[in-house]
């Protein structure tokens, strides 16, 4: 037994050590060399939407804005210029001939106060008008009266678009611009650009002729546009980053993407508690209209309206969805570049399922 | 990331590695489990040489007794030497019938009983020797596996643990510790599997050869039963 033993004993260390030596290390296994492959999730609306660019520029790859000469001050600025602070007044393709009409604007202003009839309407404009040289975040708060102002430059452009070419002067000027355009203050545009303020004052008139021979019925949101000290076309502190590309002058299209909008539904819908036994939900949609300021908070009041269901459970249903509006502000997480399509939000709630379109 | 893993993959994985890193039970369970195979395979080499030996020894004893050489002689040649098989059942067997003879036995019948319990116990003796450490080979064929798996438990316990411990489920941090793990019941199996066939193998050749010693006695049994009868007989007839 002692022999068979040893022998034993031998033959397992033979084996081992053969095992150790030569199974010891398996190969490792062999990674084919494969360059990892970087997908990128792109959402449908980045092809389907207008890019904001420049409608001259030749086309490239991703559009962009006309670079600026100073960098950035704003951080998600959304109107084009050289201005510090992003103004919301709508761009202009041609920065130098409503830069000269910005600088006449003040004149006119001057002139337009000695008038008798509106005075009064004057300075309620003016009162409206001083926040749009705040910060843009205080712009964005008041954003009536950016509609209001929009229509009226756009049949002054018109003529102001025509006049660069007829002449060679507004043409010359381009170099010297930039520095007034910076400073909307009501010093420097006087001193600057003579000829062409007379000719948007002559543009004025003219206009004013044509569309009522009397001076004492003037537009109200005329005088406002004129009031605007800003220059409309380089109003904004937006700057793009890259070589300017073509474009459109606006970004539209840009409509919040899915993640957004659950994201929006689910801040609602955290605060939205049920009512669990309320008789009479069944068909009730609750559509509630609401308009929203850059921060995300509500203005004004939720407008609720309701379809189907009983009077009672509706009034129910009507306070509870309020509550949860009004519960879940300021809503995070909506781009600020795309506050166009979510200023104006339409929700529609469905107590009997309780989900939220 | 995939610099960091396959950095992490080329750690040291040889089978030495593997066991030093192991924790304790497990180093404890790997080497029982290396005694034990070292056993099984003593107990192998054992057998392999006894059980031949014995057949040589039955194949030579059954050509001697059936050579047609006197009992007597060839008991006077067994008898002063260490027997084993046959030949210690041929020896206890002549040693009985002597023992009754020489005392002068008087009952046919107590003799031939006297004779068949002597052959029936060495006959008993010699199995004994012959299925000596068969049981252990049993033992560790059925119970290899469950000790090699208990390390593998455990060993994967522990590495899960520490996998917990660490918040990285990557392969390369997981994988060293399950191998190790594994490396248990590697050797679980691997001791596990020849014993399951040497017992096989050597509880089918111990019926065997048992047989054959079994086959002999009741021959030898009948032969002295015969010769009984003989010498039982011859007073009479000479008392006739």
């Amino acid at each position: 037994m002692k022999t068979s033993l040893v022998t034993s004993a031998v033959l397992h260390a033979l084996v081992l050590t053969w095992a150790l030596v030569s199974l010891g290390s398996p190969a490792d296994f062999e990674v084919a060399d494969v360059e990892a492959m970087p997908v990128d999730m792109v959402p449908i609306e980045e092809l389907t939407k207008l890019q904001q660019g420049d409608k001259e520029a030749p086309k490239a790859e991703v559009p962009s804005v006309t670079p600026t000469k100073r960098p950035d001050t704003v951080e998600n600025a959304e109107n084009v210029g050289e201005n510090k602070v992003d103004i919301k007044t709508p761009p202009k393709p041609d920065a130098k001939p409503s830069n000269n009409e910005s600088a006449a604007a003040p004149e006119k202003t001057e002139k337009a106060l000695p008038t008798p009839d509106p005075a009064k309407e004057d300075s309620k404009e003016i009162t409206e008008e001083k926040p749009a040289s705040e910060p843009a975040t205080e712009v964005a708060s008041l954003p009536e009266p950016k509609q209001e102002v929009k229509p009226d430059p756009k049949p002054e452009e018109q003529p102001v678009e025509e006049q660069p070419a007829e002449n060679p002067e507004a043409e010359a000027l381009p170099d010297k611009v930039p520095t007034p355009v910076a400073k909307p203050k009501l010093e420097k545009p006087a001193q600057t650009a003579k000829t062409p303020e007379r000719k948007n004052e002559e543009n004025k008139k003219e206009k004013k002729k044509a569309s009522s021979q009397n001076e004492s019925d003037f537009n109200a949101d005329e005088v406002a546009a004129l009031l605007n000290k800003t220059d409309p076309a380089n109003g904004g502190a937006k700057s793009g980053k890259t070589e300017k590309a073509f474009g459109a002058s606006k970004t539209t299209g840009n409509t919040l993407s899915q993640n957004e909008m659950d994201a929006l539904r689910g801040q609602i819908q955290k605060n939205w508690s049920s009512f669990a036994g309320i008789e009479g939900l069944e068909g009730m949609i609750l559509t509630v209209s609401f308009e929203l300021d850059p921060q995300g908070n509500i203005v004004g009041e939720p407008e609720v309206e309701t379809t189907g269901g009983s009077e009672t459970a509706r009034r129910t249903m009507i306070g509870s969805v309020r509550r949860a509006i009004l519960k879940s502000l300021p809503f995070q997480g909506l781009p600020a570049d795309k506050y166009d399509s979510w200023r104006e939000m339409v929700v529609n709630f469905d107590p009997s399922s309780m989900s939220i379109q | 990331m995939e610099q960091v893993g396959l950095a992490a993959a080329t750690t040291d994985v040889t089978l030495w590695s593997l066991f030093m890193e192991a924790g304790f039970v497990v180093k404890l369970v790997m080497l029982g489990l290396i005694g034990a195979s070292v056993w099984t395979w003593a107990i192998v080499v054992d057998k392999t040489l006894k059980y031949g030996k014995v057949r040589r020894q039955l194949d030579a004893f059954e050509q001697v007794f059936w050579s047609g050489q006197s009992l007597e002689e060839l008991y006077r040649t067994l008898s002063d030497r260490q027997t084993s098989g046959m030949g210690a059942i041929f020896v206890s067997a002549m040693r009985e019938w002597k023992k009754s003879f020489e005392r002068g036995a008087r009952s046919p019948i107590g003799l031939q009983m006297r004779i068949d319990r002597a052959m029936d116990v060495t006959l008993s003796r010699e199995s004994e020797t012959l299925e000596a450490r068969l049981g252990s080979l049993a033992t560790i064929g059925s119970a290899g596996p469950f000790v090699g798996l208990f390390g593998t438990v455990v060993g994967i316990m522990t590495s899960f643990q520490a996998i917990a411990g660490s918040k990285s489920t990557n392969l390369a941090v997981v994988a060293p510790g399950i191998a190790e793990a594994l490396l248990a019941t590697a050797i679980g199996l691997l001791a596990a599997i020849p014993a399951v066939i040497a017992y096989n193998k050597f509880s089918a050749d111990a019926g065997k050869i048992t047989a054959r010693m079994e086959g002999f006695a009741d021959e030898f049994s009948a032969i002295l039963s015969r010769q009984i009868d003989e010498k039982l007989q011859q007073p009479r007839q000479a008392a006739q």
